[in-house]
């Protein structure tokens, strides 16, 4: 995940409309239209809904001009474990449903049933398209720009001085991640090489944890005792300077959510 | 064991985020009292460690590997609960909105399920198990230990009300994967703990607890 950082970073500093964006608008809309597909009950009802949205999200992200390969390598990435949770549910019956009917018989008695079938492509509907708007957002907005919109939509001072200083810092260790890594291999140590002694391997990854650990702490230390010599007190905290919405972010703002929120509810309230 | 999105109904969700929030509100807190302004750029730093560590492959007996939570090694090293509760919240939502890994909705559960178990376990777990057999590393292996186990069965347990994967099933296979990849947490939470307490004893909360 780590080595993905400078790759999603590089992206979110491209130029687009979409880049352009306030990232107020970015976070609302994503956290709109997740919450809403979310919430869309698990019914077959979800495909339609689920099919407006990614239509939402497509044209977004076709507007940011990013290829499509960068969504799709993103989206490998997150899958597994949701891919495991949906593919498992064809094999198990679930509260939502009364009947089940088999559909296949496989070995050991395990029974593939068309109801727990449809089920998965229900949760892998709403999984997707709520994955791909998290893409979408941090695809295209810059890590501090996403503290500072979340700042001034009311995160308290704590929150978005600690997050703004964590995501500065994340990019320190994942530099010194490499190194240590790199730092291994030149000494043909690999944690998970079975010829070494599990003790040994076991000795050799705690001190590395330990050494990121002090090592992290000790930044902090530092980076305290720097922010002192700047001024730093009890009640500072990151500085946000005002920014009002221009017309038409207002406009596409209001349009989007107007939309989420009334495709969502129209199919929902379809007989 | 990171809960992605859609695997939570809504309602359910904002129970977890409930929980959550009174436990974040807790950890803020915490901050604020215990070492002020000091606080604050420590823990932010050490939040962006974790984050490095939890990107360390570790080694799991049968051949894949897993990763470590840290929250337990956290709590410990910082002397209370609330800092496991804080380092995880501040790790969980870089990791959900930048990386997409843990979903938005079920943010609250899942901080629940690694920061304020982890925290909370992995504190008083060390606490209680080295009152008890006085010593050290074993009470940190213990805890790591715990902490992980008991995130991944309250996990499994969270999936089972959401209906979205049995119990029975969910207690088997989480509960064996992660009793197995506790192990590795509590030995690296050990190890780790002891590098330490020999290099920077003064970091730790309680040093005069732990003698290297």
């Amino acid at each position: 995940m780590i080595d993905d950082l400078y790759f999603i970073e590089k992206h979110a500093y491209a130029v687009s409309i979409v880049h352009r964006l306030d990232a107020r608008i970015k976070l609302l809309v994503a956290l709109a239209a997740i919450v809403a597909v979310v919430a869309v009950p698990y019914s077959t009802k979800v495909y339609e809904v689920g099919a407006v949205l990614f239509a939402l999200f497509a044209l977004l992200w076709a507007a940011s001009r990013l290829p499509p390969a960068v969504y799709f390598r993103r989206l490998v990435l997150i899958l597994p474990f949701g891919i495991f949770l949906v593919g498992f549910q064809v094999f198990v019956k679930n509260p939502y449903y009364d009947v089940f009917h088999t559909i296949a018989t496989l070995p050991f008695g395990i029974e593939v049933y068309a109801e727990s079938m449809q089920f998965a492509s229900i949760l892998l509907v709403k999984f997707i398209v709520s994955i791909s708007f998290v893409i979408l957002l941090s695809s295209t907005t810059r890590m501090q720009d996403m503290i500072e919109a979340a700042g001034r939509l009311g995160l308290p001072r704590e929150f978005t001085l600690t997050l703004g200083m964590m995501v500065r810092y994340i990019f320190v260790f994942a530099d010194m991640f490499g190194r240590i890594r790199t730092a291994m291999e030149t000494r043909c140590f690999d944690p998970l090489d079975r010829t070494l002694p599990y003790r040994y391997r076991l000795h050799q990854v705690g001190y590395t944890v330990g050494t990121i650990f002090i090592r992290s702490y000790e930044q902090g230390e530092r980076t305290y005792t720097s922010m002192l010599c700047r001024g730093y007190g009890e009640n500072a905290g990151l500085y946000i300077r005002r920014k009002p919405l221009r017309a038409g972010e207002t406009v596409f703002f209001v349009a989007t959510l107007a939309f989420i929120v009334l495709s969502t509810v129209a199919i929902y309230l379809q007989p | 064991m990171h809960i992605p999105d859609a695997f939570i109904p809504m309602g359910q969700a904002l129970v977890y985020w409930v929980i959550a929030l009174i436990f974040i509100a807790l950890a803020l807190r915490w901050a604020r009292r215990s070492m002020g302004e000091e606080k604050i750029p420590l823990v932010a730093v050490l939040a962006a460690g974790i984050f490095a560590i939890q990107a360390l492959n570790i080694p799991i007996p049968w051949g894949t590997s897993g990763h470590m939570v840290g929250a337990a090694l956290a709590a410990i090293v910082l002397g209370s609960p609330f800092a496991g509760v804080f380092v995880l919240t501040l790790v969980l939502l870089v990791q959900g909105i930048i990386f997409g890994d843990g979903g938005i909705t079920v943010m609250g559960a899942n901080i629940v399920n690694m920061g304020v178990v982890g925290g909370f376990v992995g504190y008083y777990g060390y606490a209680a198990v080295k009152g008890v057999i006085g010593n050290t590393y074993a009470a940190a292996f213990i805890a790591g230990w715990a902490s992980l186990f008991i995130s991944a069965i309250l996990c499994a347990v969270e999936l089972a009300i959401a209906g979205t994967f049995p119990l029975s099933l969910g207690l088997t296979f989480m509960g064996t994967y992660h009793a197995v990849i506790g192990l590795i947490e509590g030995g690296i939470t050990a190890v780790a703990l002891y590098l330490i307490a020999s290099a920077r004893p003064d970091i730790l909360e309680h040093p005069q607890a732990v003698s290297a």
